[in-house]
């Protein structure tokens, strides 16, 4: 309480003294009232003074504006003042006689269900034998129908088994990020910017020599509800995972981390595997008033035991969700985050070796996940949810490629790229060098080589 | 009673003064307002959706038949098979390249896509949840309380230091309202609100960056116009109305608050003007102007390139393709109330347009006006607005212009109006018919980094408020143009000026002689 409100706290004193006989006992609740203030109770009835008391009011303004409230309104006033509050607290809850609990849907419609029918094989034409496929006419095309890495395209989990896949790349187009919205046109931008694939500039490896990677289509979804699109993405995923691929999807918006998660674990078994999760939002909201978005899916996935807490590494975090009780919540559910503090703090080459140990000591198996607001503005403006000062493009890609180059990947997802927000296609190029760290890191391990391997020829010219 | 009572009293009390008399002997009727787990109150089914007739199969491919039982026979001939199997010849050519054993596998997975593709208890889930267990389940639309903020008197708040100037950005720089209160202080009479719901399908950037750049960009909503040199800002009480709380994760819970604000508007007799957004807002604007007008009271001129009459092809009961349906559907607008310009998307078969023409849906698609020429029909549309009793409510899809003047916007279609036609029209309405709401949809300002769709936006809602002070002026006759700014009257090339330049000869000669 600074002394500027000084004179009116006494005025205020003064007055009630005079007008007001009948204290109220002031019930101590989780705000600790100042000393100074506990006067101006008394123009309070119980109610008000306890509903002040509970700390509840701080929901609505910060503890300085109560303090200048209580200290400079007369007594009139403050008890307006708090009625009006308390009915807002009433009004914020769920009433089922006022408020919508679920939006009604329409039940004669023919397409209730479309889009999420896989066509049933006897309407399937023309037949063909099942398999990955090119969609070019040349041997070495340098355009055609745009695909992920310019790779073949499977369509059925029977073509991903026939050709013994590895990673099979497939969109999963929501739009529905809480920050700016064009994640639909995320996996389209990615296959038409041919830059997966490339070469290892450290290992020279060739990804695409060493893994059958394939173009999987897209997972449907329904535009207008994550809720409506979380089980049969969900279903997909596990579909593609039971064939033995790794399902690398791409996003589409963050909600979409949740089905993602859970599909593997409905593979690979609830907390069987661990989580990296490269995003500046913490998304663990733990009392949203709807039952899945962006901002719950990592909340869901840990509430639900998905994942487990001390199975979880989550890198990058800054931005408008990241407050105190986040960060305890994380902590206690035994979380290992690393906030861009951390980062500015220790240094990069320390946090990366960091969570390099973490990761070795953690489970044999992984799923990666990157929201693309974890890599700084400057070199990924086409965020959804962009925040500044953030990670830089090498540095992410280092810690995918270890990941991936360490342990078995489960799966692999990279969310909220949003590319109108991009017209120069520079996001879209380093989404596309995420994805491609951890197809190498893949190679990598297939190929039986280290983490940090790097070949003489691309380290040294080797010339006196 | 408590001081928010009170407050409500005074607010009701004063409404009904500022209402306008036909609002008054209507009742506000209560809104369908779906609460709880409620299941949609109204009928879903689309009648246009009719089973389209069976076709006869002939004899010749009766063995192929043969392990079908009469159930799968009889599906096989009917409307919903077409979908897959082609026509009856197409039908028949199909059977006969398979074995009956195959025939039963196709027909089988035919009928597996049609009974899956609808609704099933028990297997699908009839509504979408919310977590009603959130403590903050209401926190996106609460609103705040007057007391929290130093007291005012109600009114219109000018933000900037300089004669209103020198603060945020408002739309057209009016002044600001918050509550119904300050609407009947200050004796508004159109109040411009930002509705940022970012839910239509195309692309999305109509939520809050689309009002805040219509803000930003929105100087041009005020001053003087040149063509009938009538200035609103002078003529008509004009204020930014906030934006208006939607949920961009649920477009049908955001339309429940979207309708009441909007009631709120118009309750106090002001026209509401909703800008940005999608446009499923067509459907609670709409609702709100019956719920204070009456029950097919109002009628509608609907902008688009789309019909925006879809319904029943997936699960949902309202987006931004569906208002107009969902409107009819609900009683708020009959079907002969709707005027539709500027129609030419794809998707609309004969169907759509026999329905159109059942319902007595006035429609002018791009084709009439390539027909009759865009003068002719921008008089029959007037002159249908204009028609006895109506009272319009006019919603402007930005998509109806041609996408060189609006490339930022959901779902573009070539071959639209261009500036100088919008604007005439647009104008003419306000001015000439009795409108009583408008909004302004579909705008994406991320497609367009040169702003140059969001300007255009603004001069169609420039357009309606300098129609809105004609009208408020008396200027309403048919086309009226001012004729000082149309004519510089230096000679009378168009031989209309002849008694101007001899009345202003004579006065100079009586001026000198008085001299």
């Amino acid at each position: 309480m600074s002394s500027q409100f000084g004179f009116s706290r006494s005025g205020l004193l003064a007055l009630i003294t005079v007008l007001l006989p009948f204290t109220t006992e002031v019930v101590l609740g989780q705000w600790p009232v100042p000393e100074e203030l506990r006067a101006a109770f008394s123009a309070l009835n119980e109610e008000q003074a306890a509903f002040i008391a509970s700390g509840e009011i701080l929901e609505f303004i910060p503890e300085r504006q109560l303090e200048h409230e209580l200290a400079t309104r007369d007594a009139g006033d403050l008890q307006n003042f708090v009625d009006d509050l308390m009915s807002l607290a009433a009004e914020m809850v769920y009433d089922q006689e006022r408020d919508m609990g679920a939006a009604p849907l329409n039940l004669t419609s023919r397409g209730f269900n479309r889009g999420t029918m896989p066509t049933p094989a006897p309407l399937r034409e023309p037949e063909r034998e099942p398999g990955p496929f090119s969609v070019h006419r040349y041997l070495f095309p340098q355009s055609g129908v745009p695909t992920f890495g310019g790779t073949k395209v499977a369509i059925w989990p029977e073509d991903l088994i026939a050709g013994n896949v590895d990673v099979a790349i497939v969109g999963v187009p929501s739009n529905m990020s809480s920050g700016r919205r064009d994640s639909v046109a995320g996996p389209d931008a990615m296959r038409a910017l041919d830059t997966i694939a490339t070469p290892d500039i450290q290992s020279l490896v060739k990804p695409f020599e060493v893994l059958s990677v394939v173009d999987y289509g897209y997972f449907s979804v329904d535009y207008m509800s994550v809720e409506r699109s979380v089980d049969h993405v969900t279903d997909m995923v596990a579909e593609t995972a039971r064939t033995g691929a790794v399902p690398m999807l791409v996003g589409g918006d963050t909600s979409m981390l949740y089905p993602g998660v859970k599909g593997i674990a409905e593979v690979r078994g609830a907390a069987r595997f661990g989580l990296l999760h490269f995003s500046a939002h913490p998304d663990a909201e733990r009392s949203g008033d709807h039952t899945v978005s962006d901002r719950q899916a990592l909340y869901l996935l840990l509430d639900q035991g998905v994942v487990e807490g001390t199975d979880t590494i989550q890198v990058g975090l800054r931005g408008p969700d990241v407050d105190v009780n986040t960060l305890q919540w994380l902590r206690d559910k035994g979380v290992r985050y690393h906030t861009m503090a951390e980062i500015r703090q220790r240094g990069f080459e320390t946090v990366l070796k960091r969570v390099q140990r973490e990761v070795d000591r953690g489970p044999d198996a992984f799923f990666v996940s990157i929201d693309v607001s974890a890599i700084d503005s400057a070199e990924m403006v086409a965020a959804g949810r962009a925040t500044a000062n953030g990670m830089r493009l090498g540095e992410v890609t280092r810690m995918i490629r270890h990941v991936c180059a360490s342990k078995e990947i489960v799966g692999f997802e990279i969310t909220d790229l949003a590319p109108m927000l991009d017209v120069s296609l520079m996001s879209v190029m380093h989404a596309n060098a995420v994805l491609n760290a951890c197809i190498i890191g893949i190679a990598l391990r297939k190929e039986g080589l280290d983490p940090g391997y790097v070949h003489p020829l691309a380290l040294d010219h080797g010339q006196r | 009673m408590g001081s928010a009572d009170m407050r409500t009293v005074v607010l009701v009390a004063a409404a009904l003064v500022a209402m306008p008399a036909s609002a008054r002997q209507e009742a506000v009727q209560t809104p369908e307002h779906v609460v709880g787990e409620q299941r949609y109150p109204f009928d879903a089914k689309d009648y246009r959706d009719e089973e389209r007739p069976p076709i006869e199969l002939p004899d010749s491919v009766a063995p192929k038949l043969a392990l079908l039982s009469p159930e799968e026979i009889e599906f096989l001939k009917s409307g919903d098979a077409r979908r897959f199997a082609g026509s009856a010849d197409e039908t028949v050519e199909a059977l006969e390249e398979r074995s009956p054993e195959e025939v039963k596998e196709w027909v089988s997975a035919m009928q597996a896509v049609v009974t899956g593709s609808r609704y099933i208890e028990g297997r699908d889930s009839a509504n979408i949840p919310f977590n009603t267990g959130s403590p903050r389940f209401n926190a996106w639309r609460i609103e705040r309380p007057r007391s929290m903020d130093p007291a005012r008197e109600p009114g219109a708040i000018e933000l900037g230091r300089y004669d209103g100037d020198g603060g945020p950005p408002t739309f057209g720089g009016y002044p600001l309202a918050l509550t119904m209160e300050d609407l009947v202080a200050a004796k508004v009479d159109v109040a411009i609100l930002g509705a940022p719901l970012n839910m239509g399908s195309g692309w999305r950037d109509s939520g809050k960056q689309a009002t805040t750049d219509l803000r930003r960009y929105g100087w041009s909503m005020g001053g003087m116009d040149q063509y009938v040199m009538v200035n609103p800002s002078r003529e008509l009480n004009i204020v930014d109305y906030g934006d208006v709380a939607v949920d961009n994760n649920s477009t049908e819970r955001s339309m429940q608050h979207v309708r009441e604000i909007v009631r709120e508007i118009a309750q106090t007799g002001a026209i509401p003007m909703v800008v940005g957004g999608d446009h499923s807002l067509e459907y609670p604007n709409v609702a709100a102007l019956a719920d204070v007008y009456g029950k097919e009271k109002v009628s509608v001129i609907h902008f688009d390139s789309h019909y925006d009459a879809w319904w029943g092809d997936e699960a949902h009961l309202i987006n931004h393709g569906y208002p107009v349906y969902r409107l009819i559907n609900e009683g708020h607008v009959r079907g002969a109330d709707y005027i539709q310009v500027g129609l030419r998307s794809g998707g609309l078969d004969e169907a759509a347009f026999s329905w159109m023409r059942e319902i007595g849906m006035r429609y002018h698609n791009m084709a009439e006006v390539e027909f009759r020429g865009w003068d002719a029909v921008i008089e029959r549309v007037v002159a249908e607005a204009s028609e006895e009793g109506r009272k319009i409510h006019i919603s402007f899809d930005i998509d109806v212009l041609d996408p060189a003047f609006t490339v930022a916007t959901g779902t573009p279609v070539p071959g639209g109006l261009d500036m100088r036609e919008a604007i005439t029209i647009v104008r003419r309405l306000c001015a000439e018919t009795n409108v009583v709401g408008f909004d302004l949809v579909e705008l994406h300002p991320a497609l367009d980094p040169t702003y140059k769709t969001t300007l255009n936006s603004v001069f169609i809602v420039k357009a309606c408020l300098t129609g809105l002070a004609m009208n408020r002026k008396g200027l309403t006759a048919v086309h009226y143009l001012s004729p000082l700014s149309s004519e510089h009257a230096v000679d009378d090339y168009y031989g209309e000026q002849q008694e101007y330049l001899d009345r202003t000869k004579a006065e100079k000669e009586a001026s000198k002689e008085e001299e």
